[in-house]
């Protein structure tokens, strides 16, 4: 027991940050993400044909080019044109790109899937655009999205881990660096690994949670 | 990066990173592949105990990051004593995060073949191996053919990982450039492009395979 006061005390600060650092990147990014996937869809709708195709291409370039690539080019690529943001900002940004991208599918999805009926139900009410906007579409799209949006977090939670590419002092690198003092072989990246586990089943739970509490209106 | 010569070695040095880049989710995809056939057997058996199993595995391997799996492995394999080196190391980790994809995905597939077929094959008397070979597994493999060759999109970019773990592959080889030439967006754009290259072309490649298909019987339609 006392082994194990001392293993906190000596380690646990480190895995704190980490935590702290992936959390709050997970978390602005997840935001950030489904504003940007909102805006998107925006276009796509309200843009005419070119802003469709142009959404279109957005996506299908950002599903199939790896994130780490997106990290990258900003983060070795926006100090050259006068940007230079924060590594974490960087990483963060890149991951709101490539989220939103997916995330705007989702929602063009739960979009679709509301019944044209109800769009004719409310102008024939007199609900001008922003109302509908606000009072039925905006509720049922989010409503419809909640499930494919857990999944959608969970992998930007997991794909914070690439930050470690930049050196944000998120949880993998923590264990990296945790590696490299105390000269244990592997030991850190299953305490991570179990930390992001955590992670996991926590936004898993809150995901699920607002599932069941959006059914019962 | 000012002269032709300078662009050119860059083009054939993310060539062929590209190429590694294809052959390790190449080799990841078929052995996920195998695993996954192993895991889904598991995950669809009649013993309650191990289709727990089956699902903590894939909540674990689905829950952790790859970058974290990668460095696990990477780290865990000399301290074993095993001296693999990093593509080794590579394609085991892929292909175990392949493995658990895949196995949702036939999963999903075997889930989606209607009572009706089961029934007609038991009526029949077919023996179990032809069951699996006429039956399950021509009507799993349509149905799963679109979430199949979306994993196989995920391969390619997950492979770009490895280069943390220093596989020499595409991404690894655009730092390498960058480097020394400091020419961030054109060779990052260039990697792009080719990753870009690689994935619509399995995408492209699943739906042409998909259309050949179902072409040829009901595949099309799902219960």
């Amino acid at each position: 027991m006392m082994k194990f006061w001392t293993w906190v005390r000596t380690y646990g600060p480190g895995y704190v940050e980490g935590l702290e650092w992936t959390a709050l990147v997970a978390l602005a990014a997840s935001a950030g993400a489904i504003v940007w996937g909102g805006a998107l869809l925006g276009v796509r709708l309200g843009a005419g044909r070119w802003g469709a195709r142009a959404v279109d291409a957005y996506v299908q370039l950002f599903r199939n080019t790896p994130v780490l690539v997106s990290i990258y080019l900003i983060y070795f690529g926006f100090p050259l044109v006068g940007l230079a943001w924060p590594a974490v900002v960087c990483g963060g940004f890149a991951l709101v790109l490539q989220n939103g991208a997916y995330i705007s599918e989702i929602l063009r999805g739960s979009y679709q899937a509301i019944d044209r009926v109800q769009f004719d139900a409310a102008k024939s009410i007199g609900l001008s655009a922003w109302h509908t906007f606000r009072k039925v579409t905006l509720p049922q799209v989010l409503v419809y999205s909640i499930p494919a949006l857990g999944n959608q977090v969970v992998l930007l939670l997991k794909d914070t881990s690439l930050l470690s590419a930049v050196a944000v002092t998120e949880l993998t690198m923590q264990a990296k660096l945790l590696t490299e003092q105390t000269g244990a072989a592997y030991e850190a990246f299953i305490v991570v690994a179990v930390l992001y586990l955590t992670l996991v089943a926590a936004s898993e739970i809150v995901f699920r949670v607002a599932e069941r509490a959006v059914r019962w209106r | 990066m000012t002269t032709w010569s300078a662009w050119q070695n860059a083009l054939a040095l993310l060539a062929q990173g590209a190429l590694v880049s294809l052959w390790l989710a190449a080799a990841s995809i078929a052995a996920g592949t195998v695993v996954a056939v192993v895991l889904v057997a598991v995950g669809l058996s009649r013993i309650g105990l191990l289709r727990q199993a089956y699902r903590v595995y894939i909540w674990v391997v689905r829950g952790t990051p790859v970058l974290v799996q990668a460095l696990l492995v990477f780290y865990a394999l000399p301290a074993l004593d095993l001296h693999a080196g990093p593509y080794i190391a590579g394609v085991i980790v892929l292909t175990m995060y392949l493995g658990v994809l895949f196995a949702e995905v036939f999963r999903g597939g075997v889930l989606a073949i209607p009572q009706t077929q089961w029934d007609s094959a038991k009526s029949l008397g077919l023996p179990p191996a032809a069951l699996l070979r006429r039956v399950v597994a021509p009507l799993v493999g349509r149905y799963s053919l679109p979430a199949y060759i979306n994993v196989c999109v995920m391969a390619v970019k997950a492979s770009s990982v490895l280069s943390i773990i220093s596989v020499w592959e595409l991404t690894f080889a655009a730092r390498q450039i960058i480097e020394r030439t400091l020419a961030v967006f054109s060779v990052l754009g260039l990697a792009a492009a080719f990753y870009f290259l690689m994935c619509f072309g399995i995408d492209r490649l699943g739906r042409w395979a998909e259309g050949r298909l179902a072409l040829r019987g009901f595949a099309g339609e799902r219960g």
